[in-house]
């Protein structure tokens, strides 16, 4: 099972189940399993939209203790994947309204040479793994930053998980326990507003 | 349709999210429409532009918190035990043992005392027990056995050890520090939820002692039937503005799927301003599929002058 939020198959949902009931149960192992069959999503998800290795380190760490100690209420009235995304969305949600709430918070650091942008110094990190990231028109991003900076942290969420992570717009309903119309909706004021702001980028 | 229309659906034409028949109907159009054609391969520019801001997971976060995680699941697995009342029922086994005079050791008394309190002892597996099942020999009536092993030899005999539980009654008043024991045991009896509720029910009455404090926190939490969660919500209702229960009933409120536990939780939160609950109640009032809830954390919030989401 290489990462099972991304595949939907019964057997996968039946190998996730009774990795869930072996977990419940007090299986250390079958948690372990169950944390790695996710992990790397819920990792993708928190670094893509915070984008702060340290913000998603955290949204990591609080996530899963949360389902290591609430796993036994989970009762299966939803798919595993779900209620870890409902927890993982939470997490998330609360993080970027803290951020809008103190937009005094820098996105600077201060290292020995002198202060940088944490976004920069993240992309060059990801740059040295991947050299086209070097030719990247920083310009063009930080445009892009700031139009997703527009959006609301909802709207944010739920572009996120459409565009980026490339679930259903049902499915992030189901997630941020709303309709599958409401996330329609929110989706289309999200890609609104970018087209207003980019439109003439593209 | 018309290109005002069209244009509407088409973010979700591109995400392939439209219905079949908005999906025909948006294609006819956009066949005959070499504007409309044009907002689509827009719509396709501005998604790959976002594409490029992808933020790759470098390994090494991975493998950081991987390792965290792991340690932070050890020491929590390290923590005393989170259900209290594994402590309560060796308690009510020494106490019994003690009252009685059983000549079992702790391990079996706790069995007993389970059994004492609910009238019957449900099979279950004990380390280092061969093989284990349930029978209702009877002897005599009111005794239940656990098998622990069967021996046959050569000759064609058997050999069968088990434990042996009678069950006794024992009456007296609330205050009788036995009866309450054994209520403490009844409320976590796993096979019969009406032995819980009526526990949860004699306990919310005593409620100020830590124990039954305890005890009805771990119920609310724990207890697979709503009933018994409700009853214990009634008792810890004097206690809603003590710090451990204001976490459990944000538990509750959380993550409890029945409506009627969400409520009153709700209600005994938001008993008293509390700063500390903002955040989930604003998450709530976006989430929750309960309307009463919603309208009550809702009310809570502009109690407090909190915004209620921004969103």
């Amino acid at each position: 099972m290489q990462d099972a939020a991304g595949t939907a198959g019964a057997q996968v949902n039946s190998e996730v189940d009774s990795l869930v009931r072996a977990a419940q149960r007090g299986d250390q192992d079958a948690f372990e399993r169950l944390v790695r069959a996710y992990d790397q999503s819920v990792l993708r998800l928190a670094t893509n939209l915070l984008r702060s290795p340290e913000d998603a380190r955290d949204v990591y760490q609080e996530a899963f203790l949360r389902v290591y100690r609430n796993l036994h209420a989970f009762r299966f009235d939803c798919s595993f994947h779900t209620w870890l995304y409902r927890i993982v969305t939470n997490i998330c949600l609360d993080q970027l309204r803290k951020r809008k709430v103190r937009k005094e918070e820098s996105a600077v650091v201060e290292t020995s040479e002198g202060a940088l942008d944490r976004t920069e110094v993240f992309e060059e990190l990801s740059a040295a793994a991947n050299p086209e990231r070097v030719t990247w028109n920083r310009q063009l991003g930080q445009r892009i930053d700031e139009a997703i900076e527009e959006l609301t942290p909802r709207e944010r969420m739920v572009f996120e998980l459409r565009h980026y992570q490339g679930l259903r717009l049902r499915n992030i309903g189901e997630i941020l326990g709303t309709s599958e119309e409401a996330a329609k909706n929110c989706f289309f004021r999200a890609t609104q507003k970018m087209r207003t702001l980019l439109g003439d980028l593209v | 349709m018309t290109c005002d229309a069209v244009r509407k659906l088409i973010p979700l034409y591109f995400y392939g999210e439209l219905t079949p028949d908005e999906e025909d109907q948006a294609e006819a159009h956009i066949h005959e429409c070499a504007a409309c054609a044009r907002q689509i391969e827009a719509a396709r520019a501005l998604a790959g532009a976002l594409d490029r801001r992808r933020m790759e997971v470098p390994a090494a976060l991975l493998a950081g918190c991987r390792e965290d995680l792991a340690a932070a699941v050890r020491s929590a697995a390290a923590e005393p035990a989170r259900q209290p009342w594994r402590l309560w029922l060796e308690a009510a086994g020494a106490t019994l043992a003690g009252f009685t005079r059983w000549p079992q050791p702790v391990g079996a008394a706790v069995l007993i005392a389970l059994g004492f309190a609910a009238g019957f002892v449900a099979p279950r597996l004990v380390p280092g027990g061969s093989s284990v099942s349930t029978a209702s020999l009877t002897p005599s009536e009111g005794v239940f056995v656990n098998v622990r092993s069967v021996q046959p030899d050569n000759s064609g005999r058997v050999r069968v050890a088990y434990d042996e539980t009678r069950r006794r009654e024992f009456s007296g008043g609330i205050d009788d520090p036995v009866i309450q024991r054994l209520v403490l045991a009844g409320a976590q009896e796993e096979g019969d939820p009406g032995v819980r509720v009526e526990s949860v029910g004699l306990l919310k009455e005593r409620a100020g002692s830590g124990e039954v404090r305890d005890a009805l926190m771990n119920a609310l939490l724990h207890d697979s039937n709503a009933g018994v969660r409700l009853k214990a919500l009634e008792g810890l209702k004097p206690l809603a503005a003590d710090p451990p229960v204001r976490g459990a009933l944000s538990q509750a409120l959380e993550f409890d799927d029945n409506d009627a536990v969400r409520m009153q939780a709700v209600d005994l939160l938001t008993l008293r301003r509390d700063e500390a609950i903002v955040g989930m109640l604003q998450n709530l009032v976006q989430k929750e599929d309960n309307g009463y809830v919603r309208s009550k954390c809702a009310k809570a919030l502009k109690e407090m002058n909190a915004s209620i989401g921004t969103f």
